[in-house]
């Protein structure tokens, strides 16, 4: 099995795709389009209280916050526009028998879910290069020196877009529709965890492990740049306490590798 | 050297059995036809054995075993109505078959003019019809070069001089000494094509062997004359004749070994019979495959 010849088939099959070229351009074009709001809205947004005039927004888009406020826009592509291209991804396949004919044609089941794997991997790079290119493009703008960027941010980044994509895969998977696959993942990611969350908080337990549901996780990747007032009421309960970024990466990691061992197995073993 | 070897493979879906313990083997250079009705079990078997779905149980092995890893690469495969990427164009798909195969400068030039796609391969595949997606998906599983090839229902929505030119195809093919497994319910094409066949129904192999085997040596006889009941009351009691059956307006009988038509006749005329038709026909695999799947 050689993975550049299963990123290559991938590639193959998925860049000359309308639908797929469509989502790529709703990524990119989405997020430097949100980053040039806010931007826009930060530079000029002021407040005027008791007679003086702040700009509240002035230091968050300063080295090294802008990474953050970047990681956070971002992370929002990440959830609905790449789990979404996750669900398609294998669900059109589905829908047109493709991913049978690849098999008749030769490759393996392994092969398969390997090939898809890895081209979730590649797409995940590029998403974070686009995270990157908008961020130093607004520091060379901004007319400071391009800083490093810090390591938390870009890793989880990196690991929240290849989450989104491997969950997107396997709802693809398991429902097979694309219609019905993609309304299943944006329903679970945008309230039904959530609402069993808050539905097991209340009636059963409180117990901070419902912070490493899947989206919890991907979510706390990249922290919501909160003001220290509202931090300071979040943290003072342990239960509603965000997970730390160590407990979100190590969290993030096992839900990649469970991911992925649920998607190569159900491949391997289900009737194509 | 067996190129397929198939031992009791079974295959459930929830209550329903589709394969029912079946036993096959296909030797190196045969044109092996499967016959059955629809939903007898040949595409199920097929998808077996191509890994598209499992077996509930039994086994099966390629080339005895002994094609290694990349076996599956000496098999080229035309699996119900082919499926390509509706908006890739022949080029684009037949490059990705290679890539899975492995090949990294595919003739597809010589493919396509096989095919007879030349000329439409800049298109995207979802503008062809159905007769020039069959087409593609032939050429699909000859990339590469393969050993042996799986063609299930190939003409499959041709017109008929589309099906004469994979017909065509299919024989110049086999010509080269390949191992061809047909699988189809259109007699005629099996009995053109194929050098051995199986039977199979509701998962059930009923017989196999070469077709001239699987045919009955005794030739037909098809008879008419203006009283067609007493025609046949006469043939019911007639040494020569061994079984007599009702076609349309026409009366098929077998004879006894050694006998002709010519003593028939004169037989006839001698019990005051005139027979209008009188044809000798070989026993064709139409009906061989009736009586078979009958019983």
């Amino acid at each position: 099995m050689n993975p550049l010849r299963l990123l290559k088939l991938e590639w193959s099959k998925f860049s000359p795709s309308g639908t797929f070229r469509v989502f790529a351009g709703l990524y990119a074009g989405s997020f430097a389009l949100v980053v040039f709001l806010a931007r826009s809205a930060g530079n000029n947004m002021t407040m005027t209280a008791n007679g003086e005039t702040s700009h509240p927004m002035a230091g968050i888009l300063n080295y090294p916050n802008n990474w953050e406020l970047l990681a956070c826009i971002g992370s929002w592509m990440n959830l609905f526009v790449l789990g979404t291209l996750g669900v398609f991804m294998i669900a059109m396949e589905f829908s047109n028998r493709t991913l049978r004919q690849n098999v008749i044609f030769g490759l393996t089941r392994l092969e398969v879910a390997v090939s898809k794997l890895v081209w979730a991997v590649a797409l995940a790079w590029a998403a974070t290069l686009v995270y990157l290119l908008l961020a130093f493009g607004g520091e060379i703008a901004d007319g400071q020196g391009p800083g490093l960027p810090p390591a938390n941010c870009v890793s989880g980044f990196f690991v929240q877009a290849l989450g989104y994509l491997f969950l997107g895969n396997l709802f693809g998977l398991l429902i097979r529709q694309t219609a019905l696959a993609t309304l299943g993942y944006l329903a679970y990611v945008v309230f039904l965890e959530t609402a069993c969350k808050w539905l097991f908080y209340f009636s059963v337990a409180k117990t901070r492990l419902l912070l490493f549901l899947p989206d919890q996780v991907l979510g706390a990747l990249t922290p919501l740049p909160i003001p220290a007032s509202v931090n300071h009421v979040i943290n003072s309960s342990p239960y509603t306490r965000p997970l730390s970024i160590t407990e979100a990466m190590l969290g993030a990691l096992v839900y990649l590798a469970l991911f992925a061992v649920l998607f190569c197995r159900k491949i391997i073993k289900s009737d194509l | 050297m067996p190129v397929l070897t198939v031992n009791n493979l079974a295959k459930d879906y929830g209550s329903l059995r589709a394969l029912d313990g079946l036993d096959l083997t296909v030797e190196r250079g045969q044109v092996f036809g499967l016959l059955g009705p629809n939903g007898s079990g040949k595409t199920t078997l097929l998808a077996i054995l191509l890994d598209v779905i499992h077996a509930s149980s039994g086994s099966y092995s390629w080339f005895d075993g002994t094609g290694g890893k990349h076996v599956r690469n000496r098999i080229g495969a035309l699996l119900e109505t082919p499926n390509f990427y509706p908006y890739l164009n022949a080029d684009q798909n037949l490059s990705l078959v290679a890539t899975i195969k492995g090949i990294s400068n595919p003739s597809l030039d010589s493919l396509l003019e096989l095919v007879q796609l030349k000329d439409r391969r800049k298109s995207p595949f979802k503008t062809y019809s159905l007769g020039m997606k069959q087409r593609l998906g032939l050429a699909g599983c000859l990339v590469g070069d393969p050993d042996v090839l799986i063609l299930d229902e190939p003409t499959n929505g041709l017109d008929p001089e589309g099906m004469v030119e994979v017909r065509q195809v299919i024989q110049k093919i086999a010509a080269q000494g390949k191992t061809i497994i047909l699988a189809s319910h259109i007699l005629d094409e099996v009995e053109k094509i194929c050098s051995h066949v199986a039977i199979i129904k509701k998962g059930k192999l009923l017989a196999t062997g070469a077709i001239g085997s699987i045919l009955s040596s005794e030739p037909t006889v098809e008879a008419g004359a203006a009283d067609m009941e007493r025609l046949r009351q006469f043939l019911t009691t007639c040494f020569l004749v061994k079984k007599v059956s009702r076609a349309d307006n026409r009366l098929i009988l077998e004879l006894h070994p050694g006998r002709t038509p010519a003593e028939l006749n004169q037989l006839a005329f001698e019990s005051g019979i005139v027979l209008d038709h009188l044809v000798l026909k070989r026993q064709s695999l139409e009906v061989e495959f009736l009586e078979i799947t009958r019983k």
